[in-house]
């Protein structure tokens, strides 16, 4: 049975799975404690605060080696926020069984990403005038390619209010939604992949702040839940960051593709049963 | 990175600063799961009501917490104070960027910054 040991030690297998697959640890911790009997809101309101953890704990070393754009970073959070706060709003009032299957629905837009990763990345010709004002820009030092790689990102407005959709889901489901960010800051913004995923993963800790914030007091946050998920997520997310480079694409893409549809299946399965 | 521009970024300290919070709260609360055992003797989670958080808005709760007058058990308090540093690490995160865009006079970015603070002060304060 699930008690803060074996909650702790699961944390980190799950945050190891999840920042190898891209997925987060929450998106798969939720599904996982809805399994063992947890009430879902309350698996949801724990994961949020887990995110804060583990984004801060591996967003530091990309901002410090400027790879993760501050600037772009505070502009979204603007929409991110107030996405998160409605969001959680939302799920603090909603019926459960909708939860399961909004979870659902949600983890789907994460095979989006399989596609995005095949194709190279072709920088914008030209800025928008906002995105111009803002001086949304930048440059990274890329090791792979050997060069500084300069940049500039579009569509600030459109892209903007994609990412407060990013934020009203992980505010609702208690989620990164990472892989949505990651896809409008690619394919609207017109951000580098590793500006891209770096810059979101830094966001993501400020928009789940957003979603703590209502749950904070909303009586759904369990302390014997939320510490061992924290605890162990962060671990396994460090673990899982330093091994990364080590394994093959392939069996990246095979990992990430059982997970997905053995947690869509799950959160299906309870939702239906549950009707 | 060119070395001239180092002492005059952002980044370092945001960095230091998300490392720092989330070092010292994992901390507490692995020191909180620890004197749970050691106080109760096991390590079940519990629907008791002890352990869900309440109160009224974050910040008189912090108060109340670090002011002692917290009234539940040692280790469910460290846990709290742990849940506290963490929330409070990217909220801090904001209050230095506000002032960093300040003191280079990227003013723009003072209101996208300040923005971002109010809603979040706002929201710890109503919920």
């Amino acid at each position: 049975m699930l008690n803060i040991v074996t909650l702790g030690i699961l944390s980190i297998a799950v945050g190891f799975l999840g920042s190898l697959t891209g997925l987060g640890g929450a998106s798969i911790l939720v599904p996982i404690l809805v399994l063992f009997g947890i009430p879902v809101k309350e698996a949801i309101a724990c994961g949020m605060v887990a995110i804060i953890a583990t984004s801060s704990g591996s967003a530091s070393s990309f901002v410090r080696e400027r790879i993760a754009n501050v600037r772009v970073a505070m502009y979204l959070e603007m929409f991110t926020i107030v996405g998160a706060i409605a969001g959680a709003t939302i799920t603090t009032v909603v019926a459960p069984v909708l939860l399961y299957f909004f979870f659902a629905a949600f983890l789907l837009t994460s095979f989006v990403g399989l596609r995005r990763s095949m194709s190279g990345f072709v920088p914008a010709e030209r800025q928008d005038r906002l995105s111009r004002w803002l001086k949304l820009e930048g440059s990274y030092y890329d090791v792979a390619e050997g060069k500084e790689i300069g940049y500039r990102v579009n569509n600030a407005l459109p892209g903007g209010f994609g990412m407060m959709l990013a934020g009203l889901a992980a505010g609702m489901l208690g989620i990164g939604a990472g892989a949505f960010k990651v896809t409008v800051q690619e394919n609207v913004l017109r951000m580098p992949p590793k500006v891209s995923s770096t810059t979101s993963n830094f966001i993501i800790g400020m928009t789940a702040l957003g979603g703590a914030s209502v749950y904070f007091f909303s009586g759904l946050l369990n302390l014997t839940l939320m510490a061992p998920m924290a605890v162990g997520a962060t671990i396994g997310a460090i673990i899982g960051g330093r091994v990364l480079n080590r394994l093959s694409t392939r069996v990246l893409r095979i990992m990430f593709f059982v997970i997905i549809v053995y947690l869509i299946v799950q959160m299906v399965y309870k939702g239906v049963t549950a009707i | 990175m060119s070395a001239p521009d180092r002492g005059t970024r952002i980044e370092p300290m945001i960095s230091w600063l998300l490392i720092g919070g989330v070092g010292v709260s994992l901390a507490l609360e692995v020191a909180g799961m620890v004197l749970f055992y050691l106080t109760y003797g096991n390590l079940n989670i519990t629907q008791d009501a002890a352990v869900f958080i309440r109160g009224h808005d974050f910040f008189s709760f912090i108060y109340s917490v670090f002011s002692g007058r917290f009234h539940d058990a040692l280790p469910l308090t460290l846990m709290t104070a742990g849940l506290i540093v963490l929330m409070l690490t990217p909220f801090l995160r904001v209050i230095s960027s506000a002032v960093w865009f300040a003191v280079v006079r990227n003013f723009k970015y003072v209101v996208i910054t300040l923005f971002v603070l109010i809603v979040l002060t706002l929201s710890l304060r109503l919920h």
